[in-house]
């Protein structure tokens, strides 16, 4: 019954080599679709690349497909899934600033460090200014915590915050996905080539 | 057969096969582990770690720092940190695999160089901050929420490539 | 040939991959729901029930007490007031109200001892026993016939017929023996010398703190 490592199936102790086995896969997936490419990144905000929500959308997908079955199969405990907290603000204002820094900078972090890796100098650069980031909301704690810590909603799900039924919100999410990757395809087609 | 690096270094696998591989590991990493993947986090760690052995009493004080640092341990000692050290580790095999290795800033040509390391490291500062407010990036938070169907997961998603779309005209010249 | 075959079907393959994927994903909607079990499943419990270990009987645990045997814990279901008045040396009082409440889950949810559950009789005993299955508990007993049943057997076991079988004899000098144990003079035997009554020395049960289940924290 997972998860294996909070159940104690597997020792803690191998908590830590897990994790660096999970990173290195995670690394190399991202590294082999392109995420390491600043410009191919970028492309998904201006159409001539879609590959960002492509992978995207199609992982989440799997992950999600795969753990309702694997819940179905008692394989794995939904409930003791860690479920990222909502803060509605937090989530809404650090999102929109994400986003600028995003389209800006031409990374997030997990592909930043992918492209830190392959010697990407503009991708160092990113990475230290994420961690200047970091330290300008660690000094200003005080100003950012009311965001931070306000409008907390819980661990919620969006079964808890809607009321619909997981399955059929996985089966009309599926539905979209395909249908926004089709679009994808067709607005790529009318953009002009870029070669990066 | 011999490899073509450098006609192959931009040929990177079908997204739909590496979007398939992505969902298999962050399922497996719900299976052993019950958390997602992260990236930020790492980075958050690494600038608690600086700021608690540059000025330790300036560390405990701040509201921020003290949640994460504890007397027995260091704060570098999370799952995070070692996840992100597997990142590294795991593109730069496959970067080395596909002859992308080198030391390069990649730019559209119709800017400078300078002007890219500029807009990086203001765009690192922004997503930093941002990161930090929603308790999670876009791997953390976004990817790994939505796995779980996490209300705040898909709320950040949105945010993120919402306003990414929205102020993506202002910043053309840069990519396009 | 094959390989224009092959050409055809790769056309498709978007399709046919979006197909899988609603395939799969309708399958989630489709598929029988059924309520999750908490606990053990019904089959379990049923075999847990007819198991012969479910019971110890008064002179297997007159037995271990007298030879100080570490491997058990008594759990005392009664009341506090009963458990006051009499029982046995070093149990432990869990009133069967108390069952589920978290002080006590270290004794009971553990895997370092036997736990006995007693009563007067085997009733509350039993309930204890079912409840704490239900949960997957480990290592469960009942005493069976409770404290009535350890009176009559130990503390003042009958004494044989004349033309009872010589086993039984055996089993009441060891009864015999235990009641002495546990504080019964005989006259005959104060005649001959006072009853040494061993101090049992009480047994210190450290709770185990079940590892929490770990704090499952995500965090970018």
């Amino acid at each position: 019954m997972g998860p294996l490592i909070p159940n104690g199936v597997i020792p803690y102790e191998w908590n830590s080599i897990i994790a660096i086995l999970i990173g290195i896969a995670f690394g190399f997936v991202l590294e082999a679709s392109g995420f390491s490419s600043s410009r191919k990144l970028a492309g998904v905000f201006y159409g001539y690349d879609f590959a960002v929500l492509k992978v995207f959308f199609t992982a989440a997908l799997v992950s999600l497909i795969g753990i309702l079955y694997m819940d179905y199969l008692g394989y794995v405990d939904i409930s003791q899934l860690y479920v990222h907290p909502t803060y509605l603000w937090g989530a809404i204002i650090g999102g929109a600033i994400m986003g600028v820094g995003f389209v800006a900078g031409g990374f997030c972090p997990g592909t930043s460090l992918c492209a830190v890796a392959i010697g990407k100098i503009d991708a160092i650069i990113y990475v230290i200014g994420i961690m200047i980031g970091i330290f300008i909301f660690s000094e200003l704690y005080f100003i950012f915590q009311p965001i931070y810590d306000g409008s907390f909603l819980g661990n919620i799900t969006l079964m808890d915050s809607f009321g619909v039924n997981r399955y059929w919100f996985v089966f009309i999410f599926t539905i979209i996905a395909i249908v926004v990757f089709v679009i994808a395809d067709i607005i790529r087609k009318k953009q002009k080539k870029i070669f990066y | 057969m011999k490899i073509d690096t450098q006609k192959n270094s931009h040929m990177y696998w079908n997204p739909y096969f590496g979007g398939f591989l992505l969902g298999i590991i962050i399922l497996f990493t719900f299976y052993m582990t019950g958390r997602g993947l992260g990236a930020s986090g790492a980075m958050k760690s690494g600038v608690v770690a600086l700021v608690d052995t540059v000025t330790p009493s300036h560390a405990e004080k701040n509201a921020y720092y003290s949640k994460f640092i504890s007397e027995d341990d260091s704060p570098l000692n999370t799952w995070l940190v070692f996840e992100a050290i597997g990142v590294l580790i795991g593109a730069f095999l496959s970067g080395g695999l596909s002859g992308r290795i080198g030391w390069r800033t990649q730019h559209s040509p119709k800017i400078t160089r300078k002007r890219r390391l500029v807009f990086a490291l203001g765009g690192g500062i922004l997503f930093g901050l941002g990161a930090q407010i929603a308790r999670g990036c876009t791997s953390g938070a976004a990817l790994s929420g939505m796995a779980v169907l996490s209300t705040g997961g898909f709320i950040t998603m949105f945010a993120i490539f919402g306003t990414g779309f929205l102020v993506a005209y202002f910043f053309r010249k840069n990519w396009i | 040939m094959v390989n224009r075959k092959l050409a055809k079907v790769l056309k498709f393959r978007y399709t046919i991959l979006a197909a899988i994927l609603v395939l799969l994903a309708a399958g989630l909607v489709l598929l029988p729901k059924y309520e999750k079990h908490e606990g053990i499943n019904p089959e379990e419990l049923l075999s847990n029930v007819i198991s012969p270990e479910r019971y110890i009987t008064s002179d297997e645990l007159a037995h271990k007490i007298i030879n100080q045997d570490p491997s058990f814990l008594l759990i005392d279901v009664r009341d506090e007031e009963n458990f006051k008045k009499y029982s046995l040396p070093n149990a432990i009082n869990i009133p069967l109200k108390n069952l589920l409440k978290e002080d006590f889950e270290g004794y009971i949810n553990q895997s370092q001892f036997d736990v006995v559950f007693l009563s007067n009789d085997n009733l509350y005993a039993d309930q204890a026993w079912v409840l704490c299955n239900r949960l997957g508990y480990k290592n469960l007993h009942v005493l069976k016939g409770g404290i009535n049943n350890w009176f009559n057997t130990i503390i003042n076991p009958a004494k044989p017929n004349e033309n009872m079988a010589s086993i039984d004899f055996q089993l009441y000098s060891n009864r015999k023996a235990a009641s002495m144990f546990f504080g019964v003079a005989y006259p005959e035997q104060v005649k001959k010398k006072p009853v040494v009554v061993k101090k049992v020395t009480p047994r210190k049960v450290v709770p185990i703190k079940k590892k929490k289940k770990l704090p499952v924290e995500g965090g970018c």
